[in-house]
């Protein structure tokens, strides 16, 4: 039986050394380990041996077995040894070969600003309103105090539609619809970002389409200190922490009093350059506190309610932020221009 | 407004610092265009002609030699005016001309020049003597040696104001005189005028039928000699931006300017009555004006009239038959407050504004009417000899009172989150000259003196406190009122789609809304309304879109033809009709989507890369019950093959194809595959109320299927039938082979399915796995003639 045992384990080394793929291993491993092997003959003649002999040829084999499982185990883990490193070597590549070409989205750079000032002013707990851009000379002039004939209509060239109606020239008829539309009269803080137009013909610095954000408070109490507070951390959010703001007098006809505003230089810091005309100063937006007109016109008391708007060119925001030098550029999409800003 | 500091300077005591000047006007009142010499030229100065001899070379030319004071310089003349004894204006080397014209020492035909005598043209001021021929001659009274400039009173700096429309005050010299005088806490007087008139009876009435004529002043001036103005007076119009006419036309400018209040002179003897009428004008009737035009008038219109025909269009311009000019004698002189409205209407219909039109139209200080005749009266007698004749023929029915306004200390703080004191406030408004008594503790009764036309409420008079006081002295706070910031739904699935879009490599566009006749409606499925502009800026951008596509096709254009072919464009925009606005989502593609070209893979744009990307987006959105199926009624401008309707449950959410060939061809462009999208329809269809489904236990299992089907049946058909016989067990279905050729009819095509099936409740046995299969495989059978391949 040992002699037995020790040849049939010479016999399945000697065929192991000729195995040179898992595939074959594993068929062998079958013949000798599987349900059919070798030792299931061996078991049936462990059947006719005396009983007092049993134990000692029963461990014989289970240790022959072992050995056997062992040498494959063995073998099994140096083929895939062998592999890992044939594949090591096959397939090593030029790494410094051109990857997949994969298109580059961007989004256009006038939404990426209107994002970025929503996510500003939704921060402050102000939400988005939009209207038509087609108005009504109503809602467009007439109750943000600028009644038929008003020279202050002259700042604003239109396209007419027909004599009542008109495409808006600022997003401020949104307000008017806003104000309307809240019948309890609650506290209002909203921005209104949208397509406007004006009669100008296109050239370097005016477009007849541009896009402008307002935004407009109107509750009981809303004062000229809390625009220039909410002004100052627009301009610090739009152009950076270090920036300060100024406000200078101006006029539009439904805030009283208007200003303009004015942030500190971003490139020379306010020490005066060519970007801001020496002066340290670059305008940004106009705002204002809501005229009693406007408010009167919309229904709300001006003895009860108060509040500010303000309002920002879009264009005008990402040509200083991005140096841009024509307004033509976020119109014409010339894609080597709208790829350059793939937003954050 | 263009403002002298000269002449400011005899109203008001400012200094030398214009610069300081510059910023308290941007801080406190109107932002300055800007500040700048009258004539910035250096070494200009004022020499005296010793000797003038012919050029020995050349006979126009002639060699003089000029005391300018501390030298005597040779310089060669090349004007025929020129002569010995004359007292004029010499560059000196080193003088810049304008035109970049440098002065410099040079040789003129083998003889030196050290500088060179110059004509006011050369100076850049032609305007300034109209009649000059040649070089300019000065005054013997010039000094030599002297500043030219100053000796013509042009040695002046101008703050150029860029004047909002509630500041009309500020369209006179008084007006910026109380400004300024305001802004560095200085004193302005106004001054009384006087003059002598003729006794005797005015020989001209005034009269007016029309409520738009508030007054009217006429004064006759006899005697008048008419010729140039002193150098101040046109140096100050010339600072001011009016050209220099006649003493007569330069005085009325003049006054103008000082008061805000146009002035007119009418040749006397050229009106034809002694009375003069001021009407609104008759339908039809018709004017010659100073510039010879003749103008059609409208009731509109308000007119001067000698009783019968007009001689003027009031506020506007003057008529040509009683122009002022050579031989004038005696003039009319005109001072009036005509409706701001009704010049604003005929100045704009005629295309005619003014420096008078414009000051009419934004409201006159009633305060100065009669102050204005009576300074011109003065000039005149002054500077062109005339003579007043007796007492003015006048009406005046104008507003003079100030108008009250009421503001309390209470509602100022509360407007402006700063604390004012009632000292405080009281000390601005005498910087105003605001007169004002305070009642109660803190209630301010104001009184708005007329020359401020533009201020009609407490917030006007919020807004004088605040920018004297200055803005930056406003505290810095945030509205206190609590509200919340949240963006709607169509609000987040805009970005949601963009997002989605730029992701998979699309460059997002804006185009005009505004585009021609052909484009507006190229792309309309049905017949809409379209909306036009009535006074569009040419017939490129005549009329609103209703589709976006024609913008993406030009962006397209405009990109390949500078060489960018493999384009992935979408925009969110409005479609506009009569009735309503409606945004839609639309784009394209063409060319390479992604690409490796060593490895020789590219992908290149068909409308199965455009579909899988709308199914994309859709899927993105948790929209599931939509169809893409072929479109009954493809647009024209579509390939008729390659067009599919996109709906969603029963609504139609727009279409995806490849453009028409023929369009295509039209516009040089590669295959192209456009997509457009109601975005309402979408944004009502997004889903974003999700409950979790559970995740299945037990495996599923795939089966395989080959069929051989009719070869026009549609994938949508088969995969309808698959669905409707797999039930609940079959968990996805995919085709991953089409097959036609060899060993299949030409009528018909191979068709491999991929099967998923999968019970959520235990794991599928074979035999329920077959059945299920053999169920499908009979629908097919059944429904559409499938053969088991």
């Amino acid at each position: 039986m040992e002699k037995k045992l020790n040849k049939l384990i010479e016999d399945m080394l000697s065929r192991l050394d000729g195995i040179s793929n898992l595939n074959d291993l594993n068929l062998l491993k079958a013949e000798y380990l599987g349900k059919k092997s070798v030792f299931n003959d061996l078991m049936q003649e462990l059947k006719e041996v005396p009983k007092e002999e049993k134990p000692r040829f029963g461990q014989m084999i289970n240790e022959a077995k072992n050995r056997i499982s062992d040498f494959l185990e063995e073998k099994k883990t140096a083929l895939e040894k062998q592999l890992v490193a044939n594949k090591l070597k096959d397939e090593s590549i030029d790494v410094t070969l051109p990857g997949r070409k994969m298109n580059q989205g961007s989004k256009h750079l006038i939404s990426q600003v209107i994002e970025e000032v929503e996510d500003i002013f939704l921060g402050l707990g102000y939400t988005v309103k939009e209207g038509p851009e087609v108005e009504s000379d109503l809602y467009n002039f007439e109750m943000l105090n600028l009644p038929k004939d008003h020279p202050a209509r002259d700042m604003q060239d239109s396209l007419y539609i027909s004599e009542e109606r008109l495409l808006r020239t600022h997003t401020s008829p949104v307000q008017v619809r806003s104000l309307l539309e809240n019948t309890n009269q609650e506290p209002l803080k909203i921005i209104c970002p949208g397509k406007v137009y004006r009669k100008d013909d296109d050239d370097q610095t005016h477009s007849h389409q541009f896009t402008q954000i307002e935004a407009l408070v109107v509750d009981g109490k809303a004062s000229l200190a809390d625009l220039k507070g909410t002004l100052l951390f627009i301009a610090k959010k739009l152009f950076g922490d270090e920036r300060e703001i100024r406000l200078r007098p101006s006029f539009f006809p439904f805030t009283e009093p208007s200003v303009e505003v004015d942030v500190s230089c971003y490139k020379c810091g306010g020490a005066g350059c060519s970007m801001c005309g020496n002066t340290g100063w670059i305008e940004i937006l106009g705002a204002g506190m809501v005229n009693n007109n406007v408010l009167s016109a919309a229904g709300y008391d001006p003895e009860k309610f108060q509040g500010f708007a303000l309002g920002m060119g879009v264009e005008r925001i990402a040509i200083l932020k991005y140096g841009i030098d024509d307004i033509r550029a976020f119109y014409t999409n010339d894609l080597r221009f709208n790829k350059q800003f793939r937003g954050k | 407004m263009k403002v002298s500091m000269n002449w400011l300077k005899e109203m008001v005591d400012i200094g030398d610092d214009y610069k300081l000047l510059e910023t308290k006007f941007n801080l406190m009142s109107q932002e300055v265009e800007s500040l700048y010499k009258l004539i910035d030229i250096d070494n200009l100065v004022i020499g005296h002609v010793k000797t003038c001899d012919k050029h020995p070379e050349a006979d126009k030319l002639s060699v003089t030699t000029v005391d300018v004071g501390d030298e005597v310089l040779q310089i060669i003349c090349g004007a025929p005016n020129i002569a010995e004894g004359q007292k004029v204006i010499v560059s000196k080397v080193g003088a810049c001309l304008p035109g970049d014209f440098k002065i410099k020492k040079s040789k003129i035909r083998g003889i030196e020049s050290n500088g060179m005598i110059c004509s006011l043209e050369e100076l850049g001021i032609k305007e300034f003597d109209s009649e000059e021929t040649g070089i300019y001659v000065l005054g013997d009274d010039a000094e030599t040696g002297q500043d030219p400039l100053k000796y013509l009173h042009l040695d002046d700096y101008v703050l150029d104001l860029d004047l909002t429309a509630n500041r009309s005050d500020l369209l006179s010299m008084e007006g910026v005189a109380y400004d300024v005088a305001c802004m560095l806490d200085k004193e302005y007087k106004p001054v009384q005028h006087q003059y002598e008139t003729r006794r005797e009876e005015n020989t001209i009435k005034v009269f007016t039928d029309t409520k738009d004529c508030l007054a009217y002043y006429g004064q006759v001036i006899d005697n008048v000699k008419l010729g140039q103005s002193p150098y101040w007076l046109k140096s100050r119009l010339i600072a001011a931006g009016i050209r220099p006419i006649s003493n007569v036309v330069d005085i009325t400018n003049y006054v103008m300017l000082q008061y805000g209040q146009p002035l007119h002179a009418f040749d006397y003897d050229k009106i034809r009555t002694d009375r003069i009428l001021v009407r609104h004008a008759k339908e039809d009737e018709t004017l010659i004006t100073l510039d010879g035009q003749t103008r059609k008038l409208l009731a509109s219109d308000i007119v001067i009239t000698d009783g019968k025909y007009p001689i003027a269009l009031a506020g506007v311009m003057g008529g040509k038959e009683t122009e002022v000019g050579e031989g004038t004698t005696k003039i009319l002189l005109e001072s009036a407050f005509f409706d701001p409205l009704c010049v604003r209407k005929t100045s704009k219909r005629l295309d005619l504004k003014s420096e008078s039109s414009s000051r009419f139209e934004k409201g006159i200080d009633p305060g100065k009417i009669k102050k204005a005749m009576d300074f011109a009266s003065e000039l005149f007698i002054k500077l062109a000899g005339g003579e007043v004749v007796g007492e003015y023929s006048f009406f005046d029915t104008t507003q003079k009172e100030p108008s009250a306004v009421v503001l309390s200390l209470e509602r100022l703080n509360q407007v402006t989150g700063r604390e004012f004191t009632v000292g405080e406030v009281k000390s601005i408004l005498k910087r105003l000259n605001f007169d004002n008594h305070v009642s109660g503790s803190d209630v301010f009764r104001i009184d708005v003196p007329t020359r401020r036309q533009n201020m009609f409420g407490y917030q006007d008079i919020i807004e004088e406190i605040v920018r004297i006081s200055g803005y930056d002295k406003i505290p810095l706070t945030i509205p206190a009122t609590p509200t919340f910031g949240y963006l709607t739904k169509t609000q987040q699935l805009r970005r949601t789609v963009r997002n989605y879009f730029v992701n998979n490599g699309f460059n997002e566009t804006i185009s005009y809304s505004l585009v021609n006749e052909t484009q507006a409606i190229e792309f309309d499925q049905e017949k809409l309304s379209i909306v036009e502009i009535m006074n569009p800026l040419n017939k490129e951008k005549s009329i609103l879109r209703h589709s976006l596509i024609p913008s993406l096709l030009d962006i397209l254009q405009y990109n390949k033809s500078r060489k960018i072919s493999d384009v992935f464009l979408f925009e969110i925009g409005r479609s506009y009709r009569e009735e309503k606005e409606v945004e839609y989502l639309s784009g394209l593609i063409t060319g390479v989507y992604q690409s490796n070209l060593w490895q020789g893979k590219k992908e290149i744009a068909d409308f199965y890369l455009l579909k899988g990307i709308i199914e994309g987006m859709l899927l993105r959105l948790h929209i599931e019950n939509y169809r893409i199926v072929k479109a009954e009624k493809p647009l024209s401008m579509m390939h008729p093959g390659m067009v599919a309707d996109v709906f969603i449950g029963e609504e139609y959410l727009g279409y995806l194809g490849k453009l028409h060939p023929q369009k295509e061809m039209d516009m040089n462009l590669d295959k192209t595959f456009i997509f457009e999208f109601n975005f309402e329809i979408l944004s009502s269809a997004y889903n974003d109320d999700l409950v979790m489904v559970e995740i299945p236990k037990f495996p599923s299992v795939s089966r395989d299927l080959a069929i051989i089907v009719d070869k026009d049946l549609t994938a949508e058909k088969i995969i309808d039938e698959v669905k409707l016989a797999g039930k609940k067990t079959l968990k996805n279905v995919e085709i991953f082979d089409i097959y036609s050729g060899q060993g299949i009819a030409s009528d018909k095509k191979s068709i491999a399915l991929s099967l998923t099936l999968q019970n959520v409740e235990k794991t599928l046995e074979t035999k329920e796995v077959d059945t299920v299969v053999e169920r499908i495989i009979k629908q097919l059978e059944n429904t559409i003639n499938a053969k088991l391949r």
